[in-house]
């Protein structure tokens, strides 16, 4: 059962991967808007995986559209270069700082990560010279110099990457480390796992796909400034994709993404202050009343099916 | 104990050298810092008062302060009050908005991981932004009220004066919260419930509304202070996100349940922030200091558990 539903998802997935094609650019500037929540909603969804809450999707975002943008600028390096180079610096940073940051636990580390993404986006606007301070800087260029088809398939190709990694991370003996971490601490270590080096991988890991994603913003929108890369957004619509999907799935980011990014391209036209109010909302009925979101929730109701088939009543 | 003992003596020793520094080199930083240090210490007590005793780090601590500003606001618009005579309704209507908020969301995660109490919070935090936001747009507000620009000054160093009512506050909050705990039954029944839930509750006394009243006390001493935030400072609707990250920094830095010491605390972050600014061209960079001051104090806290584990 749980083989057809992931066979079903990945056939409807990959016709919804290739629908905005055929589209016009507007349905691709959205779609690429999604897949971008997408991966980072995976990503997030990755580390809380392994217990540790990050609110500093942000953070890691500016810094990639920030690396991306510079290596551009200073160096003069083709964007999709630059993109590997965001990616590899991103993760290097993230690793420095789960060196330390992750001898936090819970509330510690949580607090720890958004205070992070402060830090970021405090050195990038004060250093004028090399940053260009709170104005930001402009890409000499746009990527494929803006055409939509070709941009819109490097998403495409980057959010599929990140799903079949993702998926490849559920079957990987990671997975069980990281599960075993986030239900015991204890237990795992004295089965041997090195927590801190696997949360220290998984932390690296995670945040380059979200450098990666933001390296990619920059060269789509040509521009960076600490105000709009290191915008709370970032932070906070993942948040709300990953808990309505489904925590520790890989289709309940995918599934959350597709449905709020859409929904949420309606409300910027119908309200265009505040309506982020309503991502806030879904967060707080989301774990009051379904915690497991509607990727868990589906599942209950398919095991429900199953044991009924199976003359098995279950209530 | 004697970790405490450490804790105590650096912050003072900090302190110390931190004032006959700024002593010499610039009073007015100094009286600055010590303005600052109070009105941190007083938004932080009430979340102190709530980690040490419902044991929820509510990251919509600081959202909770801005809705109450924004509350004195209108009512300041709406009847042409001063906003200290609009602190009185403020905080009684902040005291039923904690309650309310505790008994239809908070309660429910009191059981659930942690992580999920976090992404709860958090989730307020940004309905409750969202929402002025939405209501009142994104554009400052703020109330002059003209004795607010009262000054003196002492030999060649002028200051404002009105600033030291935010330290006055914090002390006034600090010693009403510790004659509540300790004195009366309410209070007392408060401690025991923070100490051990289940305990207390075979004792008799009622977990579920005492942490409500607690944090209800708690939002309504936040009403109070978003009302003496107003009259110094301009509001929008993401002001208060810095000050829940700060007050928790400063309720880590004192240790959880420890309330006295959040004052000194606030203490060391005021003054270290405002010699930072108090440097040429330091003032873009003084919110660093203050989070690397965060993660420091963080850090040192969690080595320090992890070393008395052991």
């Amino acid at each position: 059962m749980k083989k057809t539903l992931n066979r079903t998802f990945l056939i409807i997935g990959v016709l919804l991967l290739a629908a905005p094609l055929f589209m016009g650019p507007y349905a691709q500037s959205v779609a690429r808007s999604v897949l971008m929540y997408l991966m980072l909603a995976i990503s997030w969804n990755m580390l809380v995986s392994s217990g540790q809450l990050s609110f500093g999707i942000a953070g890691f975002f500016g810094l990639g559209g920030y690396a991306s943008t510079l290596a551009i600028v200073y160096l003069g390096m083709p964007p999709i270069l630059s993109l590997v180079f965001a990616f590899i610096l991103v993760g290097a940073a993230a690793w420095l700082l789960g060196l330390v940051a992750l001898r936090l636990r819970g509330m510690y580390f949580a607090i720890s990560t958004l205070a992070l993404a402060e830090i970021f986006r405090v050195i990038i606007h004060n250093w004028h010279g090399f940053t260009g301070g709170p104005n930001g800087k402009l890409l000499p260029k746009l990527i494929f110099d803006g055409a939509s088809v070709p941009t819109y398939l490097l998403m495409a190709v980057l959010a599929a990457g990140t799903i079949a990694f993702s998926m490849w991370f559920r079957r990987s003996k990671f997975h069980f480390a990281v599960t075993s971490i986030r239900d015991n601490e204890i237990a795992a270590m004295s089965t041997g796992i090195n927590i801190y080096k696997t949360l220290l991988m998984v932390f690296a890991v995670t945040s380059a796909v979200q450098g990666l994603v933001g390296a990619s913003f920059a060269n789509m929108y040509g521009f960076v400034t600490p105000e709009s890369s290191f915008n709370m957004n970032y932070t906070l619509l993942p948040l709300a994709m990953t808990l309505l999907g489904g925590l520790y799935t890989t289709w309940g980011p995918v599934l959350g993404a597709v449905l709020l990014g859409i929904v949420g391209e309606y409300l910027k036209l119908y309200i265009p202050y505040g309506h982020l109010i309503v991502y806030g909302i879904i967060i707080v009925l989301v774990i009051l009343f379904m915690p497991n979101g509607i990727v868990g929730l589906s599942g209950k109701l398919l095991n429900g099916f199953e044991a009924r088939k199976k003359g098995e009543v279950q209530l | 104990m004697r970790q405490n003992k450490a804790v105590i003596g650096s912050a003072v020793g900090f302190i110390g050298v931190m004032i006959i520094i700024l002593l010499i080199a610039k009073p007015s930083a100094l009286i600055f810092g010590i303005q600052r240090a109070g009105l941190y210490a007083a938004i932080a007590l009430p979340m102190a008062l709530v980690l040490g005793i419902v044991h929820i780090v509510n990251l919509a601590h600081g959202e909770m302060m801005m809705i109450a500003a924004y509350l004195t606001y209108s009512i300041c618009v709406a009847f042409g009050l001063d906003p200290l005579v609009a602190m009185v309704p403020t905080a009684v209507i902040m005291f039923f908005v904690g309650m309310l908020l505790f008994r239809f969301t908070i309660r429910y995660a009191l059981k659930a991981p942690e992580l999920n109490q976090l992404i709860l919070t958090f989730g307020l935090a940004m309905v409750l932004s969202q929402g002025i936001n939405l209501l009142a747009t994104s554009q400052p507000r703020k109330l002059s009220v003209d004795y607010v620009t009262s000054s003196a000054t002492i030999g060649n160093v002028s200051f404002g004066t009105y600033d030291f009512i935010f330290l006055a506050v914090a002390v006034i909050f600090l010693t009403g919260l510790m004659l509540f705990l300790k004195k009366t039954r309410l209070g007392k029944a408060a401690m025991a419930v923070g100490q051990n839930p289940v305990g207390a509750q075979f004792v008799g006394i009622n977990v579920i509304s005492t942490y409500t009243i607690i944090f209800a006390i708690a939002s309504a001493m936040l009403g109070i202070m978003g009302a003496f935030f107003i009259t110094k400072m301009s509001i929008f609707p993401t002001v208060g996100g810095a000050y829940t990250m700060k007050s928790f920094c400063l309720v880590a830095m004192a240790g959880i349940g420890n309330l006295p010491m959040v004052l000194l605390s606030s203490l060391v972050l005021g003054i270290s922030e405002s010699a930072v600014q108090s440097i040429p061209g330091g003032t873009g960079w003084s919110p660093l200091v203050f989070f690397g001051l965060i993660i420091a104090v963080i850090l040192f806290r969690s080595y320090a558990k992890t070393a008395g584990v052991k």
